[in-house]
Protein backbone atom coordinates (compact mmCIF):
# COMPACT_ATOMS: atom_id res chain seq x y z
CA UNK A 1 0.00 0.00 0.00
CA UNK A 2 1.39 3.46 -0.86
CA UNK A 3 0.81 6.05 1.61
CA UNK A 4 0.29 9.50 0.35
CA UNK A 5 -0.38 12.84 1.62
CA UNK A 6 -3.57 13.22 0.01
CA UNK A 7 -6.51 12.58 2.50
CA UNK A 8 -9.37 9.93 2.04
CA UNK A 9 -11.58 12.69 0.73
CA UNK A 10 -8.92 13.57 -1.97
CA UNK A 11 -8.91 9.99 -3.25
CA UNK A 12 -12.55 9.62 -3.19
CA UNK A 13 -13.34 12.42 -5.15
CA UNK A 14 -10.20 12.07 -7.65
CA UNK A 15 -11.65 8.31 -7.92
CA UNK A 16 -15.31 9.44 -8.57
CA UNK A 17 -14.47 12.51 -10.86
CA UNK A 18 -12.13 9.89 -13.24
CA UNK A 19 -15.51 8.51 -14.80
CA UNK A 20 -17.03 11.84 -15.52
CA UNK A 21 -16.76 13.98 -18.47
CA UNK A 22 -14.48 16.92 -18.02
CA UNK A 23 -17.18 19.82 -18.03
CA UNK A 24 -18.74 18.31 -15.34
CA UNK A 25 -15.82 17.66 -13.31
CA UNK A 26 -15.04 21.21 -11.71
CA UNK A 27 -18.79 21.43 -10.54
CA UNK A 28 -19.09 18.42 -9.18
CA UNK A 29 -16.32 18.45 -7.33
CA UNK A 30 -17.06 21.73 -5.43
CA UNK A 31 -20.19 20.82 -4.64
CA UNK A 32 -19.45 17.02 -3.78
CA UNK A 33 -16.49 18.05 -1.50
CA UNK A 34 -18.71 20.62 0.20
CA UNK A 35 -21.59 17.99 0.98
CA UNK A 36 -18.44 15.69 2.47
CA UNK A 37 -17.01 18.57 4.42
CA UNK A 38 -21.01 19.20 5.56
CA UNK A 39 -21.69 15.99 6.40
CA UNK A 40 -18.21 15.05 8.24
CA UNK A 41 -18.75 18.20 10.40
CA UNK A 42 -22.09 17.13 11.12
CA UNK A 43 -20.70 13.34 12.50
CA UNK A 44 -17.85 15.83 14.66
CA UNK A 45 -20.62 18.06 16.59
CA UNK A 46 -22.22 15.09 17.58
CA UNK A 47 -18.72 13.55 18.91
CA UNK A 48 -16.98 11.75 16.38
CA UNK A 49 -13.13 11.64 15.80
CA UNK A 50 -12.16 12.87 12.83
CA UNK A 51 -10.97 10.26 11.31
CA UNK A 52 -13.32 7.57 11.95
CA UNK A 53 -16.12 10.62 10.68
CA UNK A 54 -14.66 10.91 7.25
CA UNK A 55 -14.32 7.14 6.91
CA UNK A 56 -18.00 6.55 7.51
CA UNK A 57 -19.43 9.64 5.72
CA UNK A 58 -17.50 8.41 3.04
CA UNK A 59 -18.66 4.47 3.29
CA UNK A 60 -22.30 5.85 3.37
CA UNK A 61 -21.80 7.42 -0.01
CA UNK A 62 -20.67 4.05 -1.37
CA UNK A 63 -18.42 3.02 -4.22
CA UNK A 64 -16.82 6.51 -6.02
CA UNK A 65 -17.48 4.75 -9.70
CA UNK A 66 -20.90 3.78 -8.45
CA UNK A 67 -21.52 7.24 -7.42
CA UNK A 68 -20.27 8.68 -10.73
CA UNK A 69 -22.28 6.36 -12.70
CA UNK A 70 -25.14 8.07 -11.02
CA UNK A 71 -24.23 11.44 -12.06
CA UNK A 72 -23.21 10.73 -15.86
CA UNK A 73 -26.59 8.98 -16.46
CA UNK A 74 -24.75 6.56 -18.64
CA UNK A 75 -25.84 2.54 -18.57
CA UNK A 76 -23.80 -0.06 -16.28
CA UNK A 77 -23.88 -2.77 -18.14
CA UNK A 78 -23.14 -3.32 -21.87
CA UNK A 79 -26.43 -4.43 -23.28
CA UNK A 80 -29.99 -3.91 -21.69
CA UNK A 81 -33.07 -5.64 -21.80
CA UNK A 82 -34.23 -3.18 -24.76
CA UNK A 83 -31.66 -4.93 -26.90
CA UNK A 84 -30.44 -8.22 -25.29
CA UNK A 85 -32.72 -10.42 -27.14
CA UNK A 86 -32.05 -8.80 -30.46
CA UNK A 87 -28.46 -9.67 -29.13
CA UNK A 88 -28.88 -12.79 -28.69
CA UNK A 89 -30.72 -13.75 -31.78
CA UNK A 90 -28.34 -11.93 -34.14
CA UNK A 91 -25.73 -13.61 -32.36
CA UNK A 92 -27.15 -17.51 -32.82
CA UNK A 93 -28.01 -16.59 -35.81
CA UNK A 94 -24.47 -15.62 -37.37
CA UNK A 95 -22.77 -18.43 -34.81
CA UNK A 96 -25.04 -20.70 -36.70
CA UNK A 97 -24.84 -19.80 -40.47
CA UNK A 98 -20.97 -18.02 -40.68
CA UNK A 99 -19.43 -20.50 -38.69
CA UNK A 100 -20.16 -23.70 -40.49
CA UNK A 101 -19.66 -22.05 -44.04
CA UNK A 102 -16.34 -20.69 -42.95
CA UNK A 103 -15.46 -24.17 -41.62
CA UNK A 104 -16.52 -26.00 -45.02
CA UNK A 105 -14.76 -23.18 -46.91
CA UNK A 106 -12.00 -23.01 -45.54
CA UNK A 107 -11.52 -26.85 -45.25
CA UNK A 108 -11.63 -27.07 -48.96
CA UNK A 109 -9.70 -24.63 -50.25
CA UNK A 110 -7.04 -25.99 -47.37
CA UNK A 111 -7.58 -29.94 -48.55
CA UNK A 112 -7.40 -28.73 -52.27
CA UNK A 113 -4.19 -26.90 -51.53
CA UNK A 114 -2.75 -30.40 -50.58
CA UNK A 115 -2.81 -30.99 -46.89
CA UNK A 116 -3.37 -34.06 -45.40
CA UNK A 117 -7.12 -35.26 -44.22
CA UNK A 118 -6.43 -34.09 -40.68
CA UNK A 119 -4.07 -31.52 -40.99
CA UNK A 120 -7.21 -30.15 -42.92
CA UNK A 121 -9.35 -30.56 -40.18
CA UNK A 122 -7.34 -29.29 -37.62
CA UNK A 123 -6.86 -25.95 -39.42
CA UNK A 124 -10.07 -25.75 -40.56
CA UNK A 125 -11.76 -26.72 -36.77
CA UNK A 126 -9.00 -23.71 -35.56
CA UNK A 127 -10.45 -21.24 -38.17
CA UNK A 128 -14.14 -22.18 -36.96
CA UNK A 129 -13.29 -21.04 -33.54
CA UNK A 130 -11.44 -17.87 -34.48
CA UNK A 131 -14.01 -17.25 -36.42
CA UNK A 132 -16.83 -17.79 -34.00
CA UNK A 133 -14.79 -15.67 -31.46
CA UNK A 134 -14.27 -12.57 -33.98
CA UNK A 135 -17.82 -12.97 -34.76
CA UNK A 136 -18.84 -12.64 -30.93
CA UNK A 137 -16.77 -10.19 -30.26
CA UNK A 138 -17.86 -7.56 -32.99
CA UNK A 139 -21.57 -8.40 -32.65
CA UNK A 140 -20.88 -7.48 -28.58
CA UNK A 141 -19.20 -4.35 -29.49
CA UNK A 142 -21.97 -3.41 -32.44
CA UNK A 143 -24.59 -3.81 -29.50
CA UNK A 144 -22.58 -1.76 -27.15
CA UNK A 145 -22.13 0.73 -29.41
CA UNK A 146 -25.77 0.76 -30.10
CA UNK A 147 -26.77 0.85 -26.30
CA UNK A 148 -24.70 3.94 -25.69
CA UNK A 149 -25.63 6.32 -28.82
CA UNK A 150 -28.74 4.66 -30.82
CA UNK A 151 -31.60 5.99 -28.38
CA UNK A 152 -33.77 5.97 -31.17
CA UNK A 153 -37.77 4.95 -30.69
CA UNK A 154 -38.04 0.70 -31.30
CA UNK A 155 -41.21 1.30 -33.45
CA UNK A 156 -44.51 -0.57 -31.32
CA UNK A 157 -44.29 -4.12 -30.81
CA UNK A 158 -47.24 -5.87 -32.99
CA UNK A 159 -49.21 -9.71 -32.49
CA UNK A 160 -49.14 -9.70 -35.87
CA UNK A 161 -45.29 -10.30 -36.14
CA UNK A 162 -45.22 -13.30 -33.75
CA UNK A 163 -44.03 -16.56 -35.84
CA UNK A 164 -45.95 -19.21 -36.85
CA UNK A 165 -45.96 -22.20 -34.64
CA UNK A 166 -44.47 -24.89 -36.41
CA UNK A 167 -44.71 -29.09 -35.69
CA UNK A 168 -40.63 -29.61 -34.38
CA UNK A 169 -41.73 -32.91 -34.10
CA UNK A 170 -42.75 -33.27 -37.99
CA UNK A 171 -39.24 -31.34 -38.85
CA UNK A 172 -37.38 -33.59 -36.02
CA UNK A 173 -38.35 -37.13 -37.71
CA UNK A 174 -37.24 -35.40 -41.07
CA UNK A 175 -33.91 -34.18 -39.43
CA UNK A 176 -33.27 -38.12 -38.30
CA UNK A 177 -34.68 -39.56 -41.53
CA UNK A 178 -32.39 -36.94 -43.58
CA UNK A 179 -29.43 -37.92 -41.48
CA UNK A 180 -29.91 -41.85 -41.39
CA UNK A 181 -30.05 -41.88 -45.16
CA UNK A 182 -27.17 -39.89 -46.07
CA UNK A 183 -25.36 -42.53 -43.61
CA UNK A 184 -26.72 -45.35 -45.29
CA UNK A 185 -25.58 -44.03 -48.78
CA UNK A 186 -22.29 -43.13 -47.44
CA UNK A 187 -22.20 -46.66 -45.69
CA UNK A 188 -23.16 -48.54 -49.01
CA UNK A 189 -20.41 -46.74 -50.56
CA UNK A 190 -17.68 -47.60 -48.29
CA UNK A 191 -18.71 -51.51 -48.32
CA UNK A 192 -19.27 -51.56 -51.76
CA UNK A 193 -15.45 -49.94 -52.48
CA UNK A 194 -13.82 -51.98 -49.99
CA UNK A 195 -15.22 -55.45 -49.15
CA UNK A 196 -17.87 -56.11 -52.37
CA UNK A 197 -14.95 -55.45 -54.68
CA UNK A 198 -14.39 -57.65 -57.81
CA UNK A 199 -12.01 -58.74 -60.02
CA UNK A 200 -11.43 -55.98 -62.73
CA UNK A 201 -10.12 -56.66 -66.35
CA UNK A 202 -6.43 -56.04 -65.19
CA UNK A 203 -6.81 -58.58 -62.57
CA UNK A 204 -6.63 -56.06 -59.65
CA UNK A 205 -9.85 -55.41 -57.42
CA UNK A 206 -11.98 -52.48 -58.12
CA UNK A 207 -15.00 -50.91 -56.87
CA UNK A 208 -17.51 -48.68 -58.42
CA UNK A 209 -15.64 -45.70 -57.19
CA UNK A 210 -13.08 -44.55 -59.93
CA UNK A 211 -9.35 -45.84 -58.32
CA UNK A 212 -7.79 -42.35 -58.19
CA UNK A 213 -11.03 -40.34 -57.27
CA UNK A 214 -10.78 -42.78 -54.29
CA UNK A 215 -7.48 -42.63 -53.57
CA UNK A 216 -7.35 -38.45 -53.56
CA UNK A 217 -9.44 -38.12 -50.76
CA UNK A 218 -11.75 -36.15 -52.09
CA UNK A 219 -14.42 -37.78 -49.82
CA UNK A 220 -13.38 -36.75 -46.47
CA UNK A 221 -14.88 -33.58 -48.41
CA UNK A 222 -17.54 -35.28 -49.19
CA UNK A 223 -17.57 -35.57 -44.89
CA UNK A 224 -16.90 -32.12 -44.65
CA UNK A 225 -19.95 -30.80 -46.26
CA UNK A 226 -21.83 -34.03 -44.38
CA UNK A 227 -21.05 -32.85 -41.33
CA UNK A 228 -21.55 -29.17 -41.74
CA UNK A 229 -24.69 -29.69 -43.54
CA UNK A 230 -26.01 -31.39 -40.94
CA UNK A 231 -25.10 -29.15 -37.90
CA UNK A 232 -26.97 -26.10 -39.94
CA UNK A 233 -29.98 -28.33 -39.70
CA UNK A 234 -29.66 -28.79 -36.33
CA UNK A 235 -28.98 -25.10 -35.25
CA UNK A 236 -31.62 -23.98 -37.63
CA UNK A 237 -33.53 -26.58 -35.94
CA UNK A 238 -33.34 -25.22 -32.14
CA UNK A 239 -33.05 -21.43 -33.51
CA UNK A 240 -35.90 -21.63 -35.89
CA UNK A 241 -35.87 -21.08 -39.56
CA UNK A 242 -34.05 -17.44 -40.53
CA UNK A 243 -33.67 -15.82 -43.92
CA UNK A 244 -29.55 -16.66 -42.94
CA UNK A 245 -30.35 -20.51 -42.34
CA UNK A 246 -31.79 -20.55 -46.10
CA UNK A 247 -29.15 -18.70 -47.18
CA UNK A 248 -26.88 -20.43 -46.19
CA UNK A 249 -28.91 -23.92 -46.83
CA UNK A 250 -28.90 -22.79 -50.52
CA UNK A 251 -25.27 -21.75 -50.30
CA UNK A 252 -23.88 -24.94 -49.03
CA UNK A 253 -25.98 -26.52 -51.90
CA UNK A 254 -24.71 -24.86 -54.61
CA UNK A 255 -20.66 -25.32 -52.83
CA UNK A 256 -21.81 -28.98 -53.17
CA UNK A 257 -23.52 -29.42 -56.37
CA UNK A 258 -21.39 -27.87 -58.89
CA UNK A 259 -18.45 -29.76 -57.75
CA UNK A 260 -20.37 -33.36 -57.44
CA UNK A 261 -22.08 -32.96 -60.74
CA UNK A 262 -19.00 -32.49 -62.76
CA UNK A 263 -17.13 -34.94 -61.27
CA UNK A 264 -19.80 -37.68 -61.88
CA UNK A 265 -20.65 -36.20 -65.43
CA UNK A 266 -16.68 -36.18 -66.39
CA UNK A 267 -16.28 -39.61 -65.93
CA UNK A 268 -14.28 -39.10 -62.61
CA UNK A 269 -16.60 -40.29 -60.11
CA UNK A 270 -17.57 -43.73 -61.05
CA UNK A 271 -14.90 -46.61 -62.48
CA UNK A 272 -16.25 -47.86 -66.40
CA UNK A 273 -13.68 -51.18 -65.24
CA UNK A 274 -16.62 -51.78 -62.08
CA UNK A 275 -19.11 -52.14 -65.02
CA UNK A 276 -17.26 -54.70 -66.86
CA UNK A 277 -16.43 -56.81 -65.00
CA UNK A 278 -19.83 -57.23 -63.25
CA UNK A 279 -20.71 -57.76 -66.81
CA UNK A 280 -22.97 -54.32 -67.01
CA UNK A 281 -21.16 -51.94 -69.37
CA UNK A 282 -24.06 -49.87 -70.23
CA UNK A 283 -24.72 -49.42 -66.50
CA UNK A 284 -22.04 -47.00 -66.33
CA UNK A 285 -23.88 -44.40 -68.02
CA UNK A 286 -27.48 -44.85 -66.56
CA UNK A 287 -25.37 -44.78 -62.91
CA UNK A 288 -23.80 -41.43 -63.78
CA UNK A 289 -27.26 -40.18 -64.57
CA UNK A 290 -29.05 -41.79 -61.82
CA UNK A 291 -26.24 -40.28 -59.70
CA UNK A 292 -26.45 -36.63 -61.08
CA UNK A 293 -30.56 -36.65 -60.75
CA UNK A 294 -30.19 -37.53 -57.28
CA UNK A 295 -27.55 -35.05 -56.59
CA UNK A 296 -29.12 -32.15 -58.19
CA UNK A 297 -32.89 -33.34 -56.83
CA UNK A 298 -31.60 -33.82 -53.37
CA UNK A 299 -29.65 -30.84 -52.99
CA UNK A 300 -32.51 -28.37 -54.71
CA UNK A 301 -34.73 -30.03 -52.65
CA UNK A 302 -33.01 -29.39 -49.13
CA UNK A 303 -32.87 -26.07 -50.51
CA UNK A 304 -36.29 -24.98 -51.30
CA UNK A 305 -37.31 -26.72 -47.88
CA UNK A 306 -35.46 -24.18 -46.48
CA UNK A 307 -36.36 -21.26 -48.14
CA UNK A 308 -40.01 -22.14 -47.58
CA UNK A 309 -39.11 -22.51 -43.92
CA UNK A 310 -37.63 -19.16 -43.83
CA UNK A 311 -41.02 -18.01 -45.47
CA UNK A 312 -43.13 -19.46 -43.97
CA UNK A 313 -42.46 -17.58 -40.59
CA UNK A 314 -42.10 -14.02 -42.28
CA UNK A 315 -45.48 -14.40 -44.02
CA UNK A 316 -47.09 -13.36 -41.14
CA UNK A 317 -44.83 -10.49 -40.57
CA UNK B 1 -41.55 -14.99 4.76
CA UNK B 2 -39.38 -12.36 2.51
CA UNK B 3 -36.33 -11.93 3.99
CA UNK B 4 -34.79 -8.93 5.05
CA UNK B 5 -32.94 -7.82 1.13
CA UNK B 6 -36.80 -8.85 -0.69
CA UNK B 7 -38.57 -6.55 1.86
CA UNK B 8 -36.00 -3.81 1.68
CA UNK B 9 -36.26 -4.01 -2.10
CA UNK B 10 -39.87 -3.75 -2.16
CA UNK B 11 -40.37 -0.58 0.09
CA UNK B 12 -37.69 0.90 -2.28
CA UNK B 13 -39.76 0.43 -5.10
CA UNK B 14 -42.60 1.77 -3.61
CA UNK B 15 -40.76 5.00 -2.34
CA UNK B 16 -38.86 5.03 -5.62
CA UNK B 17 -40.30 8.43 -7.06
CA UNK B 18 -41.58 9.67 -4.14
CA UNK B 19 -38.00 11.58 -3.23
CA UNK B 20 -38.55 13.56 -6.59
CA UNK B 21 -41.56 14.87 -5.49
CA UNK B 22 -40.33 16.05 -1.44
CA UNK B 23 -37.19 17.91 -3.45
CA UNK B 24 -39.52 19.54 -5.81
CA UNK B 25 -41.64 20.84 -2.69
CA UNK B 26 -38.66 21.52 -0.26
CA UNK B 27 -37.13 23.33 -2.93
CA UNK B 28 -39.87 25.87 -2.76
CA UNK B 29 -37.36 27.67 -0.16
CA UNK B 30 -33.77 27.18 -1.59
CA UNK B 31 -31.12 25.11 0.03
CA UNK B 32 -27.69 22.96 -0.58
CA UNK B 33 -27.05 19.22 -0.77
CA UNK B 34 -26.18 18.47 2.31
CA UNK B 35 -28.73 20.80 4.31
CA UNK B 36 -31.60 19.03 1.84
CA UNK B 37 -30.60 15.46 2.81
CA UNK B 38 -31.06 16.03 6.34
CA UNK B 39 -34.26 17.93 6.05
CA UNK B 40 -35.55 15.14 3.90
CA UNK B 41 -34.70 12.53 6.48
CA UNK B 42 -36.18 14.94 9.07
CA UNK B 43 -39.53 15.14 7.15
CA UNK B 44 -39.65 11.51 6.92
CA UNK B 45 -38.05 11.02 3.39
CA UNK B 46 -34.97 8.93 4.21
CA UNK B 47 -32.84 8.98 0.87
CA UNK B 48 -28.83 7.91 0.27
CA UNK B 49 -26.90 10.74 -0.16
CA UNK B 50 -25.38 9.45 -3.34
CA UNK B 51 -29.05 8.67 -4.63
CA UNK B 52 -29.53 12.66 -3.66
CA UNK B 53 -26.51 14.67 -5.24
CA UNK B 54 -26.88 13.06 -8.84
CA UNK B 55 -30.60 13.53 -8.69
CA UNK B 56 -30.40 17.27 -8.21
CA UNK B 57 -28.29 17.41 -10.98
CA UNK B 58 -30.97 15.82 -13.01
CA UNK B 59 -33.44 17.80 -12.15
CA UNK B 60 -31.67 20.81 -12.69
CA UNK B 61 -30.87 19.38 -16.53
CA UNK B 62 -34.61 18.77 -16.82
CA UNK B 63 -35.35 22.39 -15.99
CA UNK B 64 -36.84 21.68 -13.02
CA UNK B 65 -34.86 23.34 -10.41
CA UNK B 66 -32.79 25.76 -11.10
CA UNK B 67 -29.22 26.65 -8.97
CA UNK B 68 -26.94 29.23 -7.86
CA UNK B 69 -23.56 28.99 -6.22
CA UNK B 70 -23.17 31.06 -3.07
CA UNK B 71 -19.67 31.68 -2.03
CA UNK B 72 -20.45 34.32 0.78
CA UNK B 73 -19.48 31.85 3.19
CA UNK B 74 -16.20 29.23 4.24
CA UNK B 75 -17.60 26.74 1.91
CA UNK B 76 -19.02 27.77 -1.63
CA UNK B 77 -21.99 25.87 -1.58
CA UNK B 78 -24.79 24.87 -4.71
CA UNK B 79 -28.37 26.26 -3.61
CA UNK B 80 -30.91 24.94 -5.08
CA UNK B 81 -34.48 26.18 -6.13
CA UNK B 82 -37.52 24.88 -7.67
CA UNK B 83 -38.53 26.27 -11.04
CA UNK B 84 -42.13 27.49 -12.43
CA UNK B 85 -42.14 24.06 -13.96
CA UNK B 86 -40.76 21.96 -11.33
CA UNK B 87 -43.47 23.80 -9.21
CA UNK B 88 -46.60 22.45 -11.65
CA UNK B 89 -44.71 19.04 -11.70
CA UNK B 90 -45.08 19.13 -8.03
CA UNK B 91 -48.85 19.88 -8.52
CA UNK B 92 -49.39 17.35 -10.84
CA UNK B 93 -47.97 14.78 -8.81
CA UNK B 94 -49.66 15.69 -5.63
CA UNK B 95 -52.81 15.41 -7.39
CA UNK B 96 -51.92 11.89 -8.15
CA UNK B 97 -50.12 10.90 -4.74
CA UNK B 98 -53.65 11.86 -3.22
CA UNK B 99 -55.55 10.31 -6.14
CA UNK B 100 -53.74 6.69 -5.13
CA UNK B 101 -53.85 7.60 -1.45
CA UNK B 102 -57.62 7.30 -2.12
CA UNK B 103 -57.51 4.71 -3.99
CA UNK B 104 -55.76 2.42 -1.10
CA UNK B 105 -57.82 3.31 1.63
CA UNK B 106 -61.05 2.99 -0.68
CA UNK B 107 -59.37 -0.72 -1.63
CA UNK B 108 -58.46 -0.93 2.45
CA UNK B 109 -61.90 -0.13 3.82
CA UNK B 110 -63.68 -2.82 1.15
CA UNK B 111 -61.37 -5.52 1.90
Amino acid sequence: MTTTASTLTDRYVAEALRGLPARQRADIEAELRTSIADAVEDRLEAGADAATAERDVLAELGAPRRLAAKYSDRPEYLIGPDLYLDFVRVLTVLLSTVVPIWFLFSGVVIFVAGSSALDTLGAAVVGAIETAISIAVLTTLVFAIIERTGRSKRSAWDPASLPEVLDKRGYFAELIGGVTFALLIAGTLVALQTVGTVEGTDGARVGPIATALWGSGVFYIALFYAAVSISLHVFAYYTGWSVSNAVATVALGVLFVVPAVWLTASGQLLNPDYFEAIGWPAGLGIVTGIVVAVIVLLSAMDSIDGIVRATRKRRTR
Amino acid sequence: MLNDDELATHRQELRRGTVVLACLLMLGTPNYGYALLTALDAAGFAVDANTLYPLLRRLEKQGLVTSEWNTDEARPRKFYRTSAEGAALAATLTTEWNELGAAFRTLTENS
